[in-house]
């Protein structure tokens, strides 16, 4: 099939990839533009291991044409660290709760959990639980990771209880 | 002994940075310059010979380097399970066979330049077969005139002659009980669904090299099954593997796919990557057995144990695999837990035409236990006692002996019983009246014990390398996979704690079957035990060469010298000096190469735990919600509290999946798959899973385990299916003796309980 040139915005990176038009922003991230931190478990949008976050929503990426994602502003894990390689505090938290075992979930969980905080910055454990709903973890039986979000929430969620904008 | 200072801690696990990071790399995100790209070609029937096999087409595409069928690959018979001569080996199976005995079993592989051309190729290659009776159940399967789905002498689809276990007089038994129980349980057929998909890369160098990279628990397993089976030396394989998104035990075994890759890379000379999608990692993984167990046993009034009989019939699928291991244990697994010295036990394994069953969590325990601690709550309810106390009073303990034959240390189930039933206020629980209405709570209890290592069956060894660098900080070689466990982290603290190291200062080298000491293998709960033990034995040796060296420099006695957090100090005084400084010779130099090596032939040891369960079940739908788990584990020693929780944690949520909805299902006409995939196999979400009190015991030391640890991996996901099953019953008053149960099935149950009530007000007898 034909090449087609996409471009889009890559953790803040511009990108120009070629790819046939029937292949997935996932396959596209992870071949054509070599982030292999978004990875593949199903390939049909059941298990959120390809979690990004496209235009400021998360999104199963293996569900999404790469051509569809012209002009996009995308967030990968890879982009969740600061330029300086600080980490993200969802990550420090990730870790800090030993959140990740076999660590396979974990770029999916890491970015939607960013999606919602961008969005909600001191969510209830219900509403953890409902936006990683869609994120398939087999290992830790998600206690900790509830745990590390709640964490990576609370500046936020004491600074709102304390009147303050975070 | 001094006080610990690194284990029993949490600490920084030393592969986390990456995995939050996105930099770990899995199978499937390594790519090498002139990658090919493979597909399996899978049948679509489910007992046939492969009559002729066209592969012209798919050849002629375009962009396809190469195809494999049974007819270009060498014809070699092997064992899928590939413990070296072990008593759970089945050597039945071909790289690829010119018969097909499951639906989705592979029969051509394609490697091309890109996936979607490999996968366009399969659809070009034409198969005749020629169909034979399929045998779906362990009850066809074992029909007299039922056809052979092996040729290997054993008849009646038998992987293996029963497995038979006999002690005391069970007649004896049986007539000194007050009240006999026998029921009939069942397990279905849950699968591990590890998240990462089943992944494979080969490349050969032009000395006949070949280089395997991929996500298994026995790297050392897969380097010599390969070896053997491709006519290789060992030293001609190198198996890499790096980080691994979960096995759960099923990656323990050879997939067809590290041949075929191997092959397909050697014809094309060019390395190639297989990977499975998550339908193949279904259709082509490995399930648990499913089970079949009829179970009666006699009691005195008082709880007592007089006899006990079984026989459990396990669903192997189309090949042996783990099922000669799965059934001695689950067999064996019969005569523990609960104190009993007459047993009379029979257990098959049975070959069908199902999708193969192999290691998986638990592995034979799970299912044993959950009808035996069914039947426990049964026979409580019978005799008017508290299942729980009931369980306490029969539970093995101190001086009993475990299935394996190894003397049960400690009290561990007691100490578990006893502290779950404090932590739930049990004995009010019980005393509550019963809910009336749409939405019932219940209280259960399910026990367990696991034994960490396959021993006897397996003749287990651990090594490690232990190596310091002229700083004083030091490496630790290990063979222990990288499952997911935070097993590396816990190998690390264990030698810093030896040493007298921070943790910071050791560093994990794992993954290359060239560079590594040989491992077993990461399964049966054992890392931390055999693989800890050998780390520690190596730990302690390189510290004697240290301070052996040290009291020279300081001109004492080495057994004056101690070791804490990087510094040596003469005990008593406050004269010290750093490990650092003790191993330079000059900046960058050290004075000597501190090493060692250690083997380690451990024996086995138990751990116990006791799961207290609050369900609600909705009566109007069937529903049963988890809502509270109260797992009390007792494991010997703690290294990392949190990756036990994180283990224990994992293992209710798979636990809780298994007991309520995971099924892997097949069309029993067909033998089609019908849920390979995860909307229809569902699995707990992180809505479904309810809050976890863990508590874990640390009160039965194993003196062999290093610093008393035991095993803790598969434990967990053992006691929650019969806890689950019997907070139910309290809910409802429904027994239901097999797993998963189902919303429909407890409605039906419920709606034949309405109707046995009204016929009996009636005065009718049915
Ligand atoms: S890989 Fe996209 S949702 Fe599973
Ligand atoms: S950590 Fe293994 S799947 Fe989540």
């Amino acid at each position: 099939m034909k090449r087609q040139i996409v471009s889009f915005t890559v953790n803040g990176e511009a990108r120009e990839i070629a790819v046939a038009p029937n292949r997935s922003l996932l396959d596209a991230l992870r071949t054509e533009a070599g982030l292999t931190g978004t990875k593949k478990g199903c390939d049909v949008g059941e298990c959120g291991s390809c979690t990004i976050i496209l235009d400021g929503k998360p999104v199963n990426s293996c569900l999404v044409l790469a051509v569809e994602a012209e002009g996009a502003d995308i967030t990968t894990v890879e982009g969740l660290q600061a330029g300086d390689g600080s980490l993200h505090r969802l990550q420090e938290c990730f870790i800090e709760c030993g959140a990740a075992q076999c660590g396979f979930c974990t770029p999916g969980l890491l970015v939607a959990a960013k999606a919602l905080l961008d969005e909600n910055p001191s969510p209830t454990i219900d509403e953890i639980r409902f936006a990683i709903a869609g994120n398939i973890c087999r290992c830790t039986g998600y206690t900790k990771i509830l745990d590390a979000i709640l964490l990576a929430a609370q500046p936020a969620a004491t600074a709102r209880a304390q009147g303050v904008t975070p | 002994m001094k006080a610990a200072t690194v284990i029993g801690k949490n600490v920084r696990r030393a592969d986390v940075l990456e995995k939050v990071t996105g930099e770990a790399m899995y199978v499937a995100d390594i790519a090498l310059p002139g990658l090919l790209y493979a597909r399996s070609k899978r049948s679509n029937v489910a007992h046939a010979n492969i009559r002729r096999i066209d592969t012209s087409r798919a050849l002629a595409l375009p962009g396809v380097k190469a195809v494999l069928t049974h007819e270009n690959v060498p014809r070699v018979l092997h064992a899928g399970s590939p413990h070296p001569r072990s008593a759970s080996v089945t050597p039945d199976q071909y790289i690829l066979d010119n018969k097909v005995r499951y639906w989705g079993e592979t029969v051509a592989v394609v490697a091309a330049v890109s996936d979607e051309i490999a996968e366009e190729a399969l659809d070009l290659i034409e198969i005749e077969y020629e169909e034979l009776p399929a045998l779906f159940t362990v009850e066809d399967a074992m029909r007299p005139d039922a056809p052979q789905i092996h040729d290997r002498g054993l008849g009646g689809n038998l992987v293996l002659p029963p497995v038979r276990v006999s002690r005391g007089d069970v007649a004896r038994g049986f007539a000194e009980a007050d009240l006999i129980v026998e029921g009939e349980y069942e397990g279905g057929r849950p699968t591990p669904a590890y998240m990462e998909p089943n992944a494979c890369m080969c490349q050969w160098d032009g000395n006949g090299n070949l280089t395997v990279w991929i996500s298994t628990q026995t790297s050392f397993m897969v380097r010599g099954i390969m070896a053997e089976v491709l006519g290789l030396p060992y030293h001609k394989v190198r198996v890499l593997c790096d980080h691994m998104g979960g096995g759960f035990g099923a990656k323990q075994d050879l997939f067809q796919s590290e041949f075929l890759c191997a092959l397909l890379a050697r014809e094309t000379r060019r390395p190639v990557r297989l990977e499975y999608t998550r339908e193949e990692t279904f259709l082509g993984g490995r399930s648990r057995h499913p089970v079949k167990v009829w179970l009666k046993q006699g009691f005195k009034r008082d709880g007592t144990i007089t006899a006990r009989q079984a026989r459990m019939i396990f669903n192997s699928g189309a090949y042996g695999s783990h099922g000669p291991g799965v059934t001695n244990v689950g067999t064996n697994g019969l005569t523990s837990l609960y104190r009993c010295e007459n047993v009379e036990l029979e257990g098959l394994c049975i070959y069908t035409n199902s999708p193969i069953a192999g290691a998986f969590r638990g592995f034979g325990v799970l299912q044993a236990t959950y009808a035996l601690d069914i039947q426990m709550e049964e026979a409580a309810e019978k005799l008017g006692l508290d299942p729980a106390e009931m369980k306490l009073k029969t539970a093995v303990r101190d001086g009993d002996y475990a299935p394996s034959g190894h003397p049960v240390v400690g009290h561990g189930l007691l100490d578990c019983i006893q502290r779950g039933m404090k932590e739930v206020g049990w004995a009010e629980q019980r005393k509550r009246t019963r809910d009336t209405g749409v939405q019932r709570r219940g209280w259960g209890i399910g026990c367990e014990m696991h034994g960490a290592g396959a021993q006897p069956a397996i003749k287990e060894q651990g090594n490690a390398i232990v190596k310091m660098n002229e700083d004083g900080s030091v490496v630790l070689f290990t063979g222990a996979a990288n499952l997911g466990t935070g097993a590396h982290s816990t190998l690390a603290q264990i030698v810093a704690e030896e040493i007298g190291l921070k943790f910071e200062s050791v560093a994990v080298v794992h993954g290359d079957t060239d560079v590594v000491p040989w491992d077993i293998g990461a399964f049966a709960s054992h890392t931390t035990s055999i693989a800890g033990r050998a780390a520690q034995m190596a730990a302690a040796e390189v510290k004697r060469q240290l301070l052996k060296h040290a009291a020279e420099q300081m001109e004492v006695a080495a057994g004056d010298l101690e070791i804490s957090l990087g510094e040596i100090r003469v005990r008593g005084t406050d004269r010290t000096i750093s490990v650092r400084d003790a191993v330079a010779a000059r900046l960058g130099i050290p004075s000597l190469q501190f090493v060692a090596n250690a083997t380690n032939v451990p024996h086995k040891s138990y751990s116990f735990a006791a799961h207290f369960v609050e369900v609600n079940v909705d009566t109007e739908t069937g529903q049963i919600t988890v809502l509270q788990v109260v797992p009390v584990h007792e494991i010997g020693k703690v290294i990392n509290p949190i990756a036990a929780a994180g283990q224990i944690e994992g293992g209710i949520q798979q636990g809780i999946g298994h007991t309520l909805y995971e099924d892997y299902q097949i069309d029993l006409k067909t033998g089609r798959s019908l849920n390979a995939n995860f909307v229809d196999y569902k699995m707990p979400l992180s809505m479904d899973m309810p809050p976890i009190r863990t508590i874990i015991l640390e009160t039965a030391p194993d003196p062999e385990g290093p610093y008393g640890a035991k095993g803790i991996g598969e434990d967990p996901i053992v006691a929650i299916g019969p806890a689950i099953a019997s907070a139910v019953y309290d809910a409802i008053g429904v027994r239901f003796r097999h797993y998963p149960i189902k919303p429909e099935q407890v409605l039906a149950a419920l709606r034949a309980k309405e109707v046995a009530r009204s016929t009996t007000e009636e005065g009718v007898h049915a």
